[in-house]
């Protein structure tokens, strides 16, 4: 009787602890491992699919060359989206201190008589309306929306990621709301319907 | 997945429950519903499947490994030269100082060991130097109390210095 091999997938901690012993074959399966985590949340965020590609790479060749200073007493992931969050965070400041100016009407907004007749939400709208809509936000508005709303993250997790307080969080959480609220009345009121009982 | 009767019959505003998340992010008919529901869920519904960069994991790992290979040889090169820009520097310094100061001192010895037979512009350049640095003073001592010294100059003239003691000063 042949014995089966069972193989275990060794945790991330592991997989770190592998790496600083000299292990190129580990990095590659840590970042095949991490590769749509990391990059679902930067196309969040950046809401551009090239842009994403790249500040991923970024974000490994960053990972790579921090390793050392990784403490396997908080988890993994804390810490690699931290690194996420800091690269998008500075790639946006930087491309929105560029493109302000250009970006602050591009959808012509649509006649009133529009939003009365009601709406049918379709997905594939929804994110062309967030990537418009979310313009509004500051860069770490965005990112803590993004975190929280679409990547299912506590306010205490995204405080641990970033770093700062709860109460900061859901701060920012609060205005990035109200925000996207009134961006969306005002450059697609066809879907401004959905929050009208709110504003009641 | 849960069917689309138990999630609206489940479904809260501001649910974090993984299975009506699930449900809300993969079923376009209950998405109308899901947002009469909570207006949150509009935005929420394109949130948590794992997205994949163009071109594929295997190219974006490949890509990311290419990276890290050229920063590690650029670290490795950068290690292989342990003096920067400075020590640099200060070495060409020293090495055109030793270099200026050797040739100078090379000059100075060549003019002060010249020969007698120099070409003569040369000689007329620093004549006098050379002649009152062999110049020596020749001292003569008469008694105990009695000096003469005499030095002698390039022209016919000696300077004689005459030191007694028991000679009067307005002498």
């Amino acid at each position: 009787m042949i014995p089966t091999k069972e193989t275990v997938e060794p945790d991330d901690r592991q997989l770190v602890e592998t790496i600083r012993g000299g292990d190129p074959d580990a990095f590659e399966a840590l970042v095949r491992r991490k590769t749509s985590k990391v990059y679902s949340l930067c196309y969040r965020i950046i809401g551009n699919s090239e842009d994403a590609k790249d500040i991923s790479q970024l974000v490994f060749i960053k990972l790579w060359e921090n390793l050392e200073k990784y403490d396997p007493q908080y988890a993994f992931d804390t810490w690699l989206y931290r690194m996420v969050t800091n690269v998008a965070i500075d790639f946006m400041r930087n491309k929105q201190s560029r493109e302000n100016a250009v970006n602050s009407n591009l959808r012509l907004v649509k006649t009133s008589t529009d939003a009365d007749q009601g709406t049918i939400v379709q997905r594939k709208e929804v994110e062309s309306v967030f990537n418009t809509v979310s313009q509004a936000l500051s860069p770490k508005q965005k990112t803590i929306f993004v975190m929280n709303q679409m990547e299912d993250l506590s306010s205490s997790e995204i405080a641990k990621v970033l770093g700062c307080r709860e109460s900061t969080v859901r701060n920012h959480l609060f205005n990035a709301r109200k925000l996207m609220q009134q961006q969306l009345r005002k450059r697609f009121p066809e879907y401004s319907r959905l929050w009208k009982e709110e504003q009641q | 997945m849960i069917s689309c009767q138990t999630y609206r019959a489940s479904l809260t505003a501001g649910t974090q429950d993984a299975a009506l998340l699930e449900h809300l992010r993969t079923c376009d008919a209950c998405l109308d519903v899901s947002v009469e529901v909570d207006p949150d869920n509009f935005f929420r519904s394109i949130g948590g499947s794992d997205l994949v960069p163009p071109g594929g994991v295997d190219a974006f790992v490949g890509d990311v490994m290419r990276a890290v290979q050229v920063r590690g040889k650029e670290t490795s090169m950068a290690s292989h030269q342990p003096l920067s820009w400075r020590q640099r520097l200060a070495i060409a310094a020293t090495v055109a100082a030793g270099i200026t100061g050797a040739t100078i001192f090379w000059q100075h010895e060549r003019q002060t060991t010249a020969p007698v037979a120099a070409p003569i512009a040369r000689a007329a350049v620093a004549p006098a130097p050379a002649k009152v640095l062999a110049t020596k003073p020749i001292v003569e001592t008469y008694s105990r109390n009695a000096t003469i010294v005499e030095v002698p100059a390039e022209g016919k003239v000696n300077v004689v210095m005459i030191f007694d003691e028991k000679l009067p000063a307005d002498l």
